[in-house]
C-alpha cells in the first residue's frame, strides 16, 4: 500500500513524538516502581508524587499523540481528500511539545507547594490525579482539541454521507474536547470535585477514547484485511452504542464512596456491569474480521498490537473492571493496589497498544519500507505484553495482601505493617518493569529507524527470515492450525471463568470468617488462582491466535485482492 | 428494506434510537446528580468547617498545591504509596498531625505530641490538655507514637508553613466529618494487635512501646552532654535539627555554639548559652534568617531548667562538620 494523500504524512511526527513521550513515561514508571520498594530513593529530588504526576501526565499525552497520529493517517482515506488546514496540524504538533515541556517543569512545583493560585484557579499545577496539569496547560490542551476536532470535521464529507466510522471518529473528537471542559474549574467541595473529576477521567476513557478506539480498530482492520466496511460498520455501531449506553450511568461506579448518596451504588453496580459488553463485542469482531480471509499477515507487528489492544481491553477493562465494579467488591478493592492492576492493562493495553499498532501500520508505508524486518517489532510486542501482564499480576496480588492487612486487620501504614506485608509483590514491580522497558526500548528503536537501517542480508526465503518463524506453522504442537470460532469462544470463556474467580475472591472479604475471624485463606486462594490463571490464559490465547495467523505465511498465497474500496453511503 | 444495498447504511434508524436512549439516560443521570448535592442530604461542606482560625477551604488548596493525592488516597482516590487520609483527623487528631507535618521525615515522639498540646487552638478543638486525655480521645495516636515514635518515616520533609499546617488540619477535619457511605469499611477483626501483626507478617510483633514509659526517666548522668543527647532523642528534636550543620526543617546544630547567627530581622546574634536557652524556651523570639517563624513549639513548660542546661551542654559538644 502507498500513501494516497500527502497530508497523511503529517501523522509521522505525531507517532515519533508518541514514542519519545512513551519512553519518558516508562522511565518515570521505573522510578515509581523503585520507590515502592525503597521510598528513600531520590526522595527530596524527585518525590514519588512528582514522578507519579509526570507518569500519568505523559501517559495521557502519548496516548493522545498516538490517537492524533492514527486519526490524521486515516482521516484523508475516510474523507477521500486531503486534510484541510495542514498548518493547523503543524501548530497542534508544536503545541503538544510545548504542553509536554511546560508540564514537565510545572508538575515539579508540587514539591514546593506552588500551585500558582490566581483568581481562585491553580494556573501552574493542581494536584488532582490524572488532571495534575494547571489551568494554563489545561486551556492550551482545550485549544489543541478544538484544532483537532475542527480539522477532522472539516475534512470529513457532509454528515449525510457519513458511515459508522465517520460517526465514531466525529463523535469521538468532538466529545474529547467537550468532556475536557469539566476539568477546567476549581471546586471547593471534595465530593463535587471528585464528581466532576470523574466526568473527565471516566468519560474520556469509557466514553471518548473507547469510541475512538473502536472506530480506529475497525478501520485498521478494513485496511489490513480488506474486510467489508459494512460488517465493520455494524460492529462499530453496536460497539459505540453499547459503550455509551452502559458507560454513561456506569460512571456511577466512581460515586460509591466519595460522599455522594448511597443510591449510586445501585446504579453504578448495575450499569457498569454491562460495560464489558462492547468489549466482548469488539473482541469477537476482531476474531471474525481477522479470519474472514485467509491471506497471510503482511504487517505482523501492526496486527500483533491490534490484537494485544483488544485482548488487554477485554481482560483489563472488561474482566478486571467487572470484578471491582460492584459496591460489595469495590468497597475492598477501592483505594488499593488492586485498581492499578486494572488501570495499567486497560490504559496501556487498550489505548497505548492501539497507538503503537497504528504507528506500525503507517510508518512503513510512509517510509516506503513495506517489507521491513518485522522481528524487532514482534520481540518488542512479546516483551511489553509479558511486562504489563506481570505488572498487573504484581499489583493485583499485592493489592489483595493490602486489603487483608489494611482493611481486614486494620493495621495502618503507621505501624509499618502494610508495605512490609506487600514486600514480595513490591519487588516484582521493578522486575516486570524492566522487562517492559526493554520491550518499549526495542519498539521505539525499531520505529525510529524503520526504513532507515541497513537491510538484513537477503536469505533464500526472505519471508521466513523476515518473519523469523518459518518453522512455527509446521511445529508439532498444532498451535498453528486455524483458530475456529468455537475455540476462540472457549478461550474467551476461560478468561471469564478466571474473572469470576477473581470477583468471588474480592466478594469473599465480606464473609464473617474473613472479616471477623481474620482468616485470609479463601480470598488468598481465589486471588492466587484467579489472577495468574487469567493472565496466563491471556498470554496463551494471544500466542495461539498469532500462531494461527502466522501459519498462513507458509500456505500458498491466494491472489491478492484488488485495492480496497471504501464505499461511502451515498444517501441514507 | 434496502439497507445494506447500494451503500446505504443499515444503522441509521438504529442510530436514532440509540441517541434517544442516550438522551433518556442522560436525563436520569442529571436528576440523580441533582439529588446528590441537595442541601437536604446533609453532607458536610468545607465552608462550615474550621480548625481555630484555619479554614478547611484553604486547606484543600494546600492539599492540592502539594499534590498530596500523588502519594496518598483521599476518599480512596489517589496513589497507593502512603495511607488513606480521609479519616486521618478522626484517628490521630490535630496534635499528632501538627507534630508530624512540619517534620514528616520522622514519626513524632510522645514529647513532640505533648509540645503541641500547649497550642490553644488544639486545646479549644479537642479539649485535651494532657497527653493522657489526648490519647484517650485519639487512641490511634498513642499506638503510632508507641510503635514508631522517633523512627524515620517514608515521607519526605515538605516546606509547609505554620499556616499551611493549620489549614491542612482543618481540611482533614472536614474530610473526617464527611459521610462516605461506610468507606473505608469498619475493621471487625477481633484479634488483638500482636495477633494481627503476626497474621500480617508471620512474625511476632516487636513488643509495643506501651511497656516502656513514653519518656524513660533519664538517669542523672555524670556527664551533662550525654544526658542532653538522651533528652534530644526522647523529645524527637532530631526530626527537625541535624547534628551536623545541615538544614533539615530547622537549622543544623553542628558548630552552632559560639558562632554568629544572622536573624530574619537583619541583625545578628552570638549563639551563646543565653541564645540557645531562649531558642528552646521561646523559639519565636529570634528567628534565623531564611527559616519560617512559628514552626517550632515552645518547650518552656515541658523541660526543666537542668534539662535545658543538659541539652545546651550537648550542643556545645557538636563540632562543625
Amino acid at each position: 500500500m502507498q500513501i494516497e494523500y500527502q497530508t497523511q504524512r503529517l501523522s509521522l511526527r505525531f507517532f515519533m513524538l508518541m514514542l519519545v513521550l512513551f519512553l519518558l513515561q516508562v522511565g518515570y514508571g521505573l522510578v515509581l516502581a523503585t520507590q515502592h520498594v525503597d521510598p528513600s530513593v531520590q526522595a527530596g529530588t524527585i518525590n514519588f508524587n512528582i514522578a507519579r504526576a509526570e507518569h500519568l501526565n505523559l501517559g495521557i499525552l502519548w496516548i493522545l499523540s498516538g490517537f492524533i497520529g492514527a486519526i490524521l493517517f486515516v482521516a484523508p482515506l475516510l474523507a477521500r481528500r486531503e486534510m484541510v488546514a495542514p498548518w493547523l496540524i503543524k501548530l497542534l504538533f508544536y503545541a503538544l511539545i510545548v504542553i509536554a515541556v511546560w508540564n514537565f517543569f510545572t508538575l515539579r512545583l508540587a514539591q514546593y507547594g506552588i500551585a500558582g493560585w490566581w483568581h481562585g484557579q491553580p494556573w501552574l499545577q493542581q494536584g488532582l490525579e490524572y488532571l495534575e496539569a494547571g489551568r494554563i496547560a489545561g486551556v492550551l490542551v482545550l485549544v489543541g482539541f478544538a484544532i483537532l476536532a475542527y480539522v477532522v470535521l472539516r475534512t470529513f464529507p457532509p454528515v449525510r454521507q457519513w458511515n459508522e466510522i465517520h460517526w465514531g471518529l466525529g463523535l469521538g473528537v468532538t466529545a474529547l474536547m467537550a468532556v475536557w471542559v469539566f476539568g477546567l474549574f476549581y471546586v471547593a467541595r471534595l465530593d463535587l470535585q471528585e464528581y466532576f473529576r470523574w466526568f473527565v477521567v471516566h468519560y474520556w476513557v469509557e466514553g471518548v477514547w473507547e469510541v475512538i478506539h473502536i472506530s480506529l480498530v475497525g478501520f485498521l482492520l478494513v485496511l489490513m484485511f480488506k474486510v467489508d466496511i459494512k460488517s465493520v460498520g455494524f460492529a462499530v455501531f453496536w460497539g459505540v452504542a453499547l459503550v455509551w449506553l452502559s458507560g454513561l450511568i456506569g460512571n456511577a461506579h466512581h460515586y460509591f464512596w466519595i460522599g455522594t448518596p448511597e443510591f449510586w451504588q445501585f446504579w453504578g453496580s448495575l450499569f457498569s456491569a454491562l460495560e464489558p459488553l462492547p468489549l466482548v463485542f469488539c473482541f469477537w469482531h476482531i476474531y471474525l474480521d481477522a479470519h474472514t480471509n485467509q491471506r497471510p499477515l503482511e504487517n505482523a507487528p501492526a496486527f500483533y498490537f491490534i490484537l494485544g489492544s483488544v485482548v488487554l481491553e477485554q481482560i483489563g477493562a472488561g474482566i478486571l473492571g467487572f470484578s471491582m465494579t460492584f459496591a460489595l467488591t469495590n468497597v475492598w478493592s477501592h483505594g488499593t493496589w488492586v485498581t492499578p492492576g486494572h488501570a495499567h492493562l486497560a490504559l496501556f493495553g487498550t489505548f497505548g497498544m492501539l497507538g503503537i499498532a497504528a504507528a506500525y501500520y503507517a510508518v512503513p508505508i510512509m517510509r516506503k519500507a513495506p517489507d521491513y524486518d518485522q522481528r524487532l517489532g514482534k520481540l518488542g510486542f512479546w516483551l511489553v505484553l509479558t511486562g504489563v501482564l506481570g505488572l498487573a499480576f504484581a499489583f493485583a496480588l499485592g493489592g489483595t495482601v493490602q486489603i487483608y492487612v489494611y482493611r481486614i486487620l486494620g493495621l495502618g501504614w503507621f505501624g509499618g505493617d502494610v508495605s512490609r506485608a506487600m514486600g514480595l509483590f513490591k519487588l516484582l514491580l521493578p522486575m516486570f518493569g524492566i522487562t517492559f522497558t526493554f520491550g518499549a526500548g526495542i519498539l521505539a528503536y525499531d520505529l525510529f529507524t524503520l526504513g532507515r537501517r541497513v537491510r538484513a542480508p537477503a536469505a533464500a526465503d526472505p519471508r521466513g527470515v523476515l518473519h523469523g518463524d518459518a518453522a512455527l506453522p509446521r511445529s508439532n504442537t498444532g498451535w498453528g492450525r486455524p483458530l475456529s470460532g468455537f475455540e476462540a469462544g472457549i478461550w474467551l470463556m476461560m478468561m471469564w471463568v478466571f474473572g469470576g474467580i477473581i470477583t468471588l475472591g474480592l466478594l469473599s472479604f465480606n464473609l464473617p470468617r474473613v472479616r471477623v475471624l481474620a482468616d485470609p485463606t479463601l480470598p488468598y486462594l481465589l486471588a492466587g488462582v484467579g489472577y495468574p490463571g487469567l493472565l496466563l490464559v491471556t498470554l496463551a490465547f494471544v500466542w495461539r491466535f498469532l500462531a494461527s495467523l502466522e501459519a498462513r505465511a507458509s500456505l500458498p498465497s491466494p491472489t491478492v485482492a484488488a485495492n480496497v474500496l471504501l464505499p461511502l453511503p451515498v444517501r441514507s | 428494506m434496502s439497507c445494506g444495498v447500494g451503500g446505504s447504511s443499515c444503522e441509521t434508524p438504529r442510530r436514532r434510537g440509540a441517541f434517544v436512549m442516550l438522551g433518556i439516560m442522560t436525563l436520569a443521570f442529571v436528576v440523580l446528580s441533582l439529588f446528590s448535592f441537595m442541601k437536604s442530604r446533609g453532607q458536610v461542606t468545607p465552608d462550615t468547617v474550621s480548625y481555630g482560625p484555619y479554614k478547611a477551604e484553604d486547606g484543600k488548596r494546600v492539599f492540592q498545591a502539594y499534590n498530596c493525592m500523588g502519594c496518598h488516597t483521599m476518599v480512596g482516590n489517589g496513589a497507593y504509596l502512603g495511607p488513606d487520609l480521609t479519616r486521618e483527623y478522626a484517628q490521630a487528631g490535630p496534635a499528632w498531625l501538627a507534630a508530624f507535618l512540619p517534620s514528616a521525615g520522622s514519626w513524632p515522639t510522645a514529647a513532640a505530641v505533648r509540645a503541641q498540646l500547649q497550642d490553644p487552638v488544639q486545646h479549644a478543638d479537642t479539649g485535651a490538655a494532657t497527653i493522657e486525655a489526648y490519647d484517650g480521645k485519639f487512641p490511634e495516636a498513642a499506638d503510632r507514637v508507641g510503635r514508631r515514635g522517633g523512627k524515620p518515616s517514608n515521607m519526605p520533609n515538605l516546606p509547609l508553613s505554620k499556616d499551611e499546617i493549620g489549614q491542612l488540619i482543618a481540611y482533614l477535619k472536614y474530610t473526617s466529618a464527611m459521610n462516605t457511605e461506610g468507606w473505608p469499611p469498619r475493621v471487625e477483626a477481633e484479634a488483638g494487635l500482636d495477633e494481627r501483626v503476626r497474621l500480617a507478617l508471620g512474625v511476632q510483633a516487636i513488643a509495643p512501646a506501651a511497656a516502656a514509659p513514653a519518656i524513660p526517666p533519664v538517669a542523672a548522668a555524670a556527664d551533662p552532654a550525654a544526658r542532653g543527647a538522651q533528652l534530644v532523642k526522647d523529645n524527637g528534636c532530631t526530626a527537625c535539627h541535624a547534628t551536623t550543620g545541615q538544614r533539615l526543617v530547622g537549622p543544623g546544630w553542628g558548630g552552632l555554639y559560639g558562632s554568629r547567627v544572622s536573624l530574619a530581622d537583619g541583625s545578628s546574634v552570638m549563639a551563646d548559652d543565653a541564645y540557645l536557652v531562649e531558642s528552646i524556651r521561646q523559639p519565636n523570639a529570634k528567628i534565623v534568617a531564611g527559616y519560617p517563624a512559628s514552626v517550632m513549639p515552645s518547650y518552656d513548660t515541658l523541660l526543666k531548667n537542668d534539662e535545658v542546661d543538659a541539652i545546651v551542654a550537648y550542643l556545645h559538644s557538636l563540632e562543625k562538620q
